[in-house]
């Protein structure tokens, strides 16, 4: 009982996705049926065969990039669907017939349903021993796929679904139903590479027409420039790339040109016809509006996922006068039981936070607790996972202990007999390169 | 072969080519995330590298000069058109055409469009009205911002070349090429400008006869023989000389020390022996500019002294000072300023301030005519086959002008028009 609440969010979604495809081709009810149910039943059963083959992270990263993909192709379709819309006698007709034939009816609503179907069985722990619960999520998707095109029906008629509207809403219904899973959420690690590409824009910008460094640009102008460094914007970034689709395609909508009525002679008429117009245009807004609202739930579950994680109070440890941090393997904290244990270093006014961690390999990894990128807020442990605090992103224990992107910074140590030796000016210079730095292009050069 | 010609000009000017290149680039820098993270900067080594990729961001600066010929080619002929000294119509630069059988009487036509703000030109067979100043000008510098804005990318990463050298007081400046003039003075002192808070100058002396004395300060950074100097980070040139017991016979040597700001370590191996010397500069008064007051004031560096693991002792001298403990001696005769320098050979920079410039222009023409002026359009013409051409276009307030076009037309075409001149 229990699972099927959990599959809730994932069976609306389903059931949302076959509205609006039975909406979207309606003269193709009977393929939208038998391909979406079939294809769905296919995502299910080809989750679990990842899950058998694959271990740790492959098979949320192939469902993922799967999501990621129909993500960049609703880009493709509304940045092609506003230079239609804007140019002059450019509208492809031929691509309009091809959107409403039965191999691309049968093609959108299979690759949705093998999509969807995979989503939702990843919602599912374990892929043995959850048959029942695979059953029930079988049996619901079929009950419901057999209530759709009832509902259909109810839908007033002027509920008109356009191809890309269509597109749209089922690239966020998806969106919404794998936001809920954490390894499958698109919209924390987007917000989190915008933040990094905009990083990495404003500094290759600085460089390029040479402005200088800090040192010399006024603390007010630098606390503008380190703005752009910051969460936020990321967010935001993140906010402007995940809803720009769907707006693109409602303003391409909202713009349409309306029919020339120059030729008709009477006024009555070309105000019909123009009202006419306008009023089917509005109409087929609907479906990019709802297409945005599914977008900002999705980026609302993700932003605030219900996952608690293991985060202990750093304890404090100091170093020999020769420099050397050492930190027994056992003892008051077992290094090696696989979780994260948490250390703060103070020297004179300087400090570093680190943490100990052995990973899936059974290997021990010392590293900041901050990464390259981010304000150092800290790093989390959840299933299978590390989690940056401060931009969401969840690192697989396999590469913890690994530098780059948002990792957190390994630290060189040694395993000397029973404990774990660090330098401990190699710890605060690391602390102090890496992470001050952040700080200050975040904080405005404080 | 002139068709082949035509239709890859046709292609090349297309609207669409900027957001497919940009397009292909996003998917590139996509598949470039999933193996490094700095994306960005692979991206760019790629392109360099590459001449495919270089070609295809070429297509941007082409499609954009393409564009602003072909577009100024039909602005001339729209406005050749309007005057009467055109007959080829172009119906795509406008939104609606239409034709009708109506007699070429436009003097009641004239006085109704005047009475609705609009601007009239009549001639014999056609008749021009107007409202609205057009955002060409503003649409040419955009399509100018886009050519220089691609172009200088393209320069700059295909061309940009990067050399750092320490120039330091009272050593010849280095260049790529050799060497230049004497550093003369290194000074950093407050600035009152909007955007720097400390300037900093680096006077150079004349190199060889006939040549001025430089100076080169931070923005904009200035051309020295053909490379923009571009200063990075301060730092000092320390002569440091150290004898230890174990070490009679003494080290003495000029050493770049990158401890600036105050607060910061830098450390240094004496070659051949245990030691290594920890050097920091101390933070200065609370009540001095941090980074000003050591670059002004006389100089004392603080330092630890390691021999392996073991830190031995530390301490502080003054440059001209030193320092002596436990048959260690530790003395700093002479300390210089010191600018970490970049030299940037790079052409692409004057494209890309040109961007700037281009692009702030645009808005500020673009913004007010769109919003207040947009520019409506209508042309009546009547050619000898007793046939009236009739179009209009506009580019902002679509509906009123239709409506007033579409009137005109139902005006014409019952003849219900005022036929007798003013």
């Amino acid at each position: 009982m229990a699972i099927l609440y959990k599959l809730i969010p994932h069976l609306l979604s389903w059931l949302g996705i076959l509205l609006v495809l039975l909406r979207g081709f309606p003269v193709r009810r009977t393929v939208v049926t038998v391909t979406g149910i079939s294809g769905f039943l296919l995502g299910v059963a080809g989750a679990l065969l990842l899950f058998r083959a694959f271990q740790g992270a492959t098979p949320f990263w192939i469902i993922k990039s799967s999501l990621g993909v129909g993500f960049l192709c609703l880009w493709g379709v509304s940045v092609a669907t506003v230079y239609c819309s804007t140019g002059r006698g450019a509208m492809l007709l031929w691509g309009e017939r091809f959107a409403t034939g039965s191999l691309s009816a049968g093609a959108v609503t299979g690759i949705t349903a093998i999509v969807a179907g995979a989503v939702s069985a990843c919602k599912i722990p374990g892929a043995d021993g959850n048959a029942l619960a695979y059953m029930a999520l079988v049996l619901s998707a079929c009950a419901l796929t057999g209530l759709a095109p009832l509902l259909e029906k109810l839908l007033p008629a002027s509920f008109k679904v356009s191809p890309s509207g269509m597109l749209a809403t089922l690239v966020a219904l998806l969106l919404f139903s794998s936001s809920s899973i954490l390894r499958l959420d698109l919209f924390s690690p987007l917000s989190m590479k915008v933040m990094k590409g905009i990083h990495d824009f404003v500094h290759q910008f600085m460089e390029s027409i040479l402005i200088p460094d800090h040192l010399f640009v006024r603390p007010v102008v630098w606390k503008y420039i380190g703005f752009l460094f910051g969460k936020e914007v990321g967010f935001w970034g993140g906010i402007v790339i995940w809803f720009t689709p769907a707006i693109l395609i409602a303003l391409a909508i909202h713009f349409e040109r309306l029919p020339s009525v120059a030729h008709i002679r009477q006024g009555a008429q070309r105000r019909r016809l123009l009202a006419a117009a306008i009023r089917e245009r509005r109409y087929r807004l609907f479906i990019p509006a709802l297409a945005l609202l599914i977008f900002a739930a999705a980026a609302y579950q993700s932003s605030f996922p219900s996952v608690e994680y293991w985060d202990p109070k750093p304890l404090p440890v100091t170093a020999t006068p020769s420099g050397e941090i050492i930190i027994p393997k056992r003892g008051e904290v077992d290094l090696e039981d696989g979780k994260l244990h948490k250390y703060i270093f103070k020297q004179g006014e300087r400090e570093a936070r680190f943490f100990v961690l052995m990973n899936p390999a059974g290997e021990l990894t010392v590293d900041l607790d901050a990464c390259a990128i981010c304000k150092p807020d800290g790093y989390g442990q959840a299933e299978g996972t590390v989690i940056c605090y401060y931009c969401k992103t969840l690192i697989p224990l396999e590469t913890v202990g690994k530098p780059g992107g948002c990792n957190p910074v390994p630290v060189p140590f040694a395993e000397r007999g029973e404990g774990v030796v660090i330098d401990s000016m190699t710890l605060i210079n690391s602390w102090g390169a890496t992470v001050k730095a952040t700080v200050r292009a975040k904080e405005g050069a404080k | 072969m002139k068709r082949l010609i035509r239709t890859i000009l046709a292609a090349a000017s297309s609207r669409g080519v900027p957001p497919i290149v940009v397009g292909l680039f996003f998917l590139i820098y996509i598949g470039i995330a999933f193996f490094t993270d700095e994306t960005l900067i692979a991206l760019m080594a790629l392109t360099g590298k590459s001449v495919i990729l270089a070609v295809l961001l070429a297509l941007i600066p082409l499609n954009s000069a393409l564009r602003l010929l072909m577009e100024t080619g039909r602005f001339l002929k729209k406005r050749k058109m309007f005057k009467e000294k055109a007959t080829e119509a172009i119906p795509e630069q406008f939104d609606e055409m239409v034709e009708l059988p109506a007699s070429p009487h436009f003097a009641g036509l004239e006085r109704r469009f005047a009475a609705v703000g609009y601007k009239t030109r009549r001639t014999e067979n056609a008749l021009a009205a107007w409202r609205g100043f057009t955002v060409f000008p503003a649409r040419i510098l955009f399509l100018a911002g886009t050519f220089c804005l691609f172009t200088g990318i393209l320069i700059s990463v295909t061309t940009r070349a990067s050399h750092r050298q320490m120039v330091i007081e009272g050593e010849p400046m280095p260049t790529p090429e050799g060497i230049g003039g004497t550093v003369k003075r290194i000074a950093l002192a407050k600035s009152n400008g909007l955007i720097l808070a400390r300037a900093l100058t680096i006077e150079v002396a004349p190199s060889y006869s006939g040549e001025m004395d430089r100076i080169f300060g931070i923005y904009p950074p200035s051309l020295y023989r053909g490379s923009f100097v571009y200063p990075r980070y301060l730092g000092l040139d320390l002569l440091l000389q150290f004898s230890a017991p174990d070490l009679p016979g003494g080290y003495l040597k000029h050493i770049i020390l990158n401890c600036y700001p105050p607060g910061k370590e830098d450390s240094k191996t004496i070659s051949g022996s245990p030691y290594r010397i920890v050097f920091t500069i101390p933070e200065p008064e609370p009540s001095s500019d941090r980074y000003i007051s050591y670059m002004a004031r006389d100089k004392t560096l603080q330092f630890k002294l390691l021999k392996g693991e073991e830190l031995l002792f530390s301490g502080s001298a003054p440059v001209g000072g030193e320092f002596a403990r436990d048959g260690y001696r530790m003395a700093f005769p002479e300390a210089r300023r010191l600018v970490v320098t970049d030299y940037i050979g790079d052409y692409g920079v004057f494209f890309i301030w040109a961007t700037a410039l281009f692009f702030f222009v645009a808005a500020v023409i673009w913004l007010p005519l769109r919003t207040f002026f947009p520019r409506k359009e209508m042309l009546f013409r009547y050619d000898d086959s007793g046939i009236m051409k009739a179009f209009s276009g506009s580019e902002g307030g679509r509906r009123a002008h239709a409506g007033i076009f579409h009137e005109a037309l139902d005006l014409l075409g019952a003849g219900k028009i005022d036929t007798t001149d003013a």
